[in-house]
């Protein structure tokens, strides 16, 4: 008994003294308590949209078939698979959206991986100016393309539309495969998100040595052996973690395929949302499952994959293949066209739009009658007059538009800032317990939103946070936090990316020396990746100001731009509309000169020029 | 262990919060009865004296509507300035949304869960949710002004409907730059014609258009139309009519339910979706979408300005035509509620009032062409104010744009046949109709 006390005394003690150690450490008390938040943040939201799908709602399919109007039944599956409408609702629109999302992947990883492969290994001119003109598409709303491409592509004979630029000028009308459906919804989309596979190809590209390809050319390898057998190889972790990015934001783009006339689960949930609820709760879980396979899928493929070291100790050289004279003339002036037609068109097209009497009438075009233009869209100031303006004032003096560009300015900001902060710090916390399952686990919960599709994050929320105690429909708060669950994945894998470079032995000197740990990390740590970091908080901020599918449920018009804007645009006022699309741009690209004169961050920086 | 503890802990966190969610509306039983009892009390009251209880109520407060419409927002300065004729002191702070996407009624269920509401009042259309969602559950009550009972002949508290604000109507328009004509509602749906109309799952009153077909009074229509067609036309819609017969009657529908559901698979398979009216409007008035035409609300022509190659005068009111024969577009209601938690009801019933009741509270809305109000004194100061029906008139009163020349609710009902909204109607076929025109497959350019 004697000895018996002491002992069990010393087993407290010794536990005590090892809970005391372990959160000691900052990374191990971030990692828990970050463990927890996100868990809750990102399971709750989908345990809500589960039990959706099984409640009944009453005036809905489920009521009507159990004759109830509250309770819980299967029905919602039952008939979502089985009925006679499961092609129309559920098959169809299921493998469109796999094919919307490969085919998108496809697109931006060919479109953007050669534009890297050029940009950072041959000796292409006007380098520079492609490199920052390339990410314009990603920096605009994605369904901007979309209505450009219709202005550009619809024709009375064949869209039973008035007739787009292309056939009113040149009398040239597309076919309806390239006017609607699968084509243009994957180009806009796979244009959209090419600048993703350009900065990630780019970056492998820019630090991969050039040896290895040297190695076989000496050895007389043909050169498409070279490229299938070691240059892509060296880039297939890039083309992953792209085809990781591109799948689950195509999958949930609601705007691109409602605009270019496709069916996709997005489109069919917001159609199937009034009479068939708890239906589209099911395809919002579908979308979810789909998150979740992919990130399975890529960490099976991390686990196999073999060794992809592109930066190593010895000295490595960057050998440009070289394009010939007139080559690199004439392939940096096809790429200044296609950009002039991605990037430069639609912002000309914008404003341009600004100044028609009417939406789409391009009367000045065909008789270069300035009567034909118009300042009205800008400057009227009340809207008694019927000025053909639908009761709404001039854009600088709409307070709906202000407005909502307040709110957007703040919503940004404030993701910008929380989901920036806490990415971060996972990051830093992940790279100090790299082998700990549980930092693995943070790591990739963190990450699982990113890979949900943002509508059905955003119907998950909604109907989180739609109850008795916690109503926050159309409130900042319900945007903020949603913003910053979906926004950290940006933040959290670059900081880790970045974390990962670092030696421990640098904090670790810090620590000997009984530095804080605020200290540590404000002194050492971010000033030395403060590159990384900032675009770990520039990217949240600049996906926020124009995101549209994940907040088009959450909030009414006039709260935000996007969804002001994508009301405009319904609403075919596209002078206003592409008003609005202006403003994000110029704020876009204010904000992202800022920070690139303040801090040298940029989100093209170090690929190109 | 701390795995264990810190899943634990996660595990509560989400089932507490999901567990938020299961809150029933049955908890706001003394407020119903409270709204219900104010309504009650309201509908014997005139404009002024519900004015007085407003005032008093929500002097300094924030009121909070909800709308299909944006004119709430118009409205609500008017109904201030008015009730600050009785108490120059009154002051009102508003905030007016308008959710799309048919938000309103996952908004208008949230808010319900509450004891106390956020919004005051709603504008409010698609009968067939309304009736299944939103009355039958008991979330929106319907207050019926005194007013607005004499202006129409009935008893407030008699009376069964909703409390409709106004009609909107949808008119078939064509643009008149060819040679095409349509003279029969059969024309729309002819071999090779493609109408632009907003998808039927964007805007589900669409759909209540295409259950209103059945009913059969309007199928009656479409039988009558369908017999003044030429022998040839006649030929080709026949076979589509009776491989529907037996649909017809699995439906319940009446003797002439095949020839609408002819119509409506030979419109479903054929529309050019689009995603609103306005660009179907900016399509139609261009001078190069010849021989195109579209089904969408009539008062987007008010907004079109004249170019070189976009006028009013490219297109052409289908009913408005010498000899054009049935249905010339449809008819759907903005109805008024108020909430049955609503946080300030006598604000919302004096609201409702003076909106529904008095020729300045409606102009937000009837400053315009193709809305009409319910309540015929005001309808008729409407048009002496705002002379609608020679809209299209230049100064001289000469017929300018003959399109503009709105011709009333009276002539749309009677000579346009304009098929009207019926909530209950709509709610009944819902899911047998509805199901049925789910499965149509939609038209897609080749």
């Amino acid at each position: 008994m004697q000895t018996a006390a002491p002992t069990r005394a010393m087993k407290r003690r010794i536990r005590l003294n090892k809970l005391k150690t372990f959160f000691s450490k900052p990374q191990n008390l971030i990692l828990l308590i970050l463990g927890i938040v996100l868990t809750v943040t990102t399971v709750a939201p989908i345990i809500a949209i589960a039990k959706d799908t099984i409640s009944i709602h009453p005036g809905t399919i489920d009521a009507n078939i159990t004759g109830k109007t509250e309770g819980y039944t299967f029905a919602n599956y039952v008939d979502l698979f089985t009925s006679r409408t499961a092609k129309s609702n559920l098959w169809t629109p299921l493998l469109n959206t796999v094919l919307l999302s490969t085919i998108s992947c496809v697109v931006s990883i060919i479109f953007g991986g050669v534009f890297a492969f050029l940009v950072t290994r041959t000796n292409l001119k006007f380098r520079k100016y492609l490199s920052s003109i390339f990410i314009f598409p990603y920096i605009m709303p994605q369904w901007t393309l979309a209505v450009v491409w219709k202005n550009l592509f619809y024709s009375n004979a064949v869209t039973h539309s008035a007739d787009g630029l292309l056939a009113s000028v040149f009398h040239i009308t597309m076919p309806a495969w390239w006017c609607q459906g699968l084509f243009p919804s994957a180009m806009v989309l796979g244009l959209h998100y090419a600048p993703f596979a350009y900065i990630l190809i780019g970056g492998i590209f820019r630090n991969m040595d050039a040896n290895l390809e040297e190695a076989a050319t000496i050895l007389d390898t043909p050169r498409w052996k070279t490229m299938f057998r070691i240059t892509l190889p060296m880039i297939k972790p890039a083309i992953l973690s792209t085809v990781l990015l591109v799948f689950g934001s195509a999958m949930g783009s609601y705007p691109v395929p409602h605009y270019l006339n496709f069916q996709t689960l997005s489109t069919k949930y917001i159609s199937l949302n009034s009479s068939r609820t708890g239906e589209a709760s099911i395809l919002a879980i579908i979308m979810m499952v789909f998150g979740v396979a992919i990130l399975l899928a890529n960490q099976l493929t991390l686990k196999s994959r073999k060794s992809y070291t592109t930066v190593t100790g010895k000295s490595g050289q960057i050998s440009r293949f070289n394009l010939g004279k007139t080559g690199k003339y004439v392939i940096g002036a096809i790429f200044i066209v296609i950009t002039f037609f991605t990037s430069i068109y639609p912002i000309i097209s914008f404003a341009f739009e600004t100044f028609l009497p009417n939406p789409g009438d391009y009367s000045f075009l065909y008789t270069g009658n300035v009567q034909n233009l118009t300042t009205k869209w800008w400057i009227t100031a009340e809207n008694v007059t019927e000025n053909g303006m639908y009761g709404q004032q001039g854009m600088l003096y709409n307070k709906t538009i202000w407005h909502a560009y307040g709110g957007t300015l703040l919503v940004s900001v404030a993701c910008a800032l929380t989901a920036g902060t806490i990415g971060t710090l996972i990051g830093y916390a992940v790279s100090k317990n790299r082998r700990n399952k549980w930092a693995n686990y943070v790591n990739n919960i963190a990450f699982l939103p990113y890979l949900m599709p943002s509508i059905a994050v955003g119907v998950a929320f909604f109907i989180l946070f739609s109850n008795k105690y916690v109503n926050l429909f159309n409130t900042y708060w319900l945007l903020i936090i949603v913003g910053t669950v979906k926004y950290i994945p940006f933040a959290s894998r670059a900081s880790l990316n970045s974390m990962l470079q670092l030696s421990g032995e640098i904090e670790e000197a810090a620590i000997i020396q009984d530095i804080p740990w605020f200290k540590r990390m404000f002194r050492i740590i971010v000033p030395i990746q403060k590159s990384s970091i900032i675009s770990g908080f520039m990217l949240p901020f600049m996906t926020c100001l124009r995101e549209l599918s994940l907040f088009l449920l959450l909030c009414t018009q006039g709260y935000i731009l996007s969804t002001t804007l994508d009301y405009f645009d319904e609403m075919g006022l596209y002078a206003f509309s592409s008003g609005i699309n202006l403003i994000l741009i110029v704020t876009i690209l204010i904000f992202n000169t800022v920070v690139n004169k303040v801090t040298g961050a940029s989100l093209d920086e170090g690929i190109g020029g | 262990m701390k795995k264990i503890i810190a899943m634990a802990l996660a595990l509560v966190m989400v089932l507490a919060l999901v567990g938020c969610n299961g809150a029933a509306p049955a908890a706001n039983n003394a407020q119903d009865s409270a709204v219900k009892q104010v309504i009650k009390e309201a509908q014997g009251m005139t404009l002024e004296e519900l004015c007085k209880k407003a005032i008093e109520e929500s002097n300094g407060a924030t009121f909070y509507g909800v709308g299909n419409s944006s004119r709430g927002k118009s409205a609500l300065p008017l109904f201030i300035e008015y009730l600050q004729t009785i108490d120059p002191n009154y002051t009102l702070n508003f905030e007016w949304q308008q959710p799309k996407n048919n938000k309103i009624f996952d908004q208008l269920t949230a808010d319900s869960l509450k004891d106390k509401g956020t919004f005051a009042v709603t504008l409010i259309q698609d009968g067939n949710q309304i009736e299944s969602k939103m009355v039958k559950t008991g979330i929106l009550d319907t207050f019926i002004p005194l007013d607005w009972a004499n202006a129409n002949g009935v008893k407030a508290d008699e009376y069964n409907g909703y409390l409709p604000l106004q009609t909107l109507n949808k008119v078939f328009e064509y643009n008149c730059t060819g040679s095409k004509t349509f003279t029969n509602c059969w024309d729309f749906v002819a071999e090779g014609e493609h109408g632009l109309f907003m998808d039927v799952d964007s805007e589900i009153v669409g759909k209540n258009f295409l259950y209103m077909l059945t009913q059969e009074k309007y199928a009656g229509y479409l039988k009558e139309a369908f017999d003044k067609l030429p022998a040839d036309k006649q030929a080709y819609f026949k076979p589509v009519i009776e491989s529907l017969e037996a649909d017809a009657k699995d439906l319940g529908l009446g003797a002439n339910g095949a020839y609408a559901l002819a119509w409506i698979k030979l419109w479903v398979e054929n529309y050019m979706a689009v995603e609103d009216d306005g660009p179907i409007c900016n399509t139609l008035v261009s001078a190069s979408a010849t021989d195109q035409f579209g089904l969408l609300v009539y008062s987007k022509l008010r907004s079109v300005e004249e170019s070189d190659t976009v006028s009013k005068n490219n297109i052409k009111v289908a009913a408005y035509q010498d000899g054009f024969e049935g249905i010339g577009g449809y008819g759907y209601c903005h109805y008024m509620f108020v909430p049955d938690n609503s946080p300030l009801p006598w604000t919302a019933c004096a609201f409702i009032a003076f909106i529904t009741c008095t020729v300045d509270g409606f102009s937000a809305w009837g400053k315009d062409m193709g809305g009409y109000s319910s309540n015929p004194t005001v309808a008729a100061g409407t048009e002496e104010k705002y002379g609608h029906s020679k809209g299209g008139m230049n100064e001289a009163g000469e017929v300018e744009f003959e399109c503009k020349n709105d011709r009333g609710y009276d002539w749309w009902v009677n000579n346009g046949k304009l098929v009207i909204e019926d909530p209950a109607y709509c709610a009944s076929v819902a899911f047998t109709v509805g199901s049925w025109i789910e499965m149509l497959t939609k038209y897609k350019p080749e």
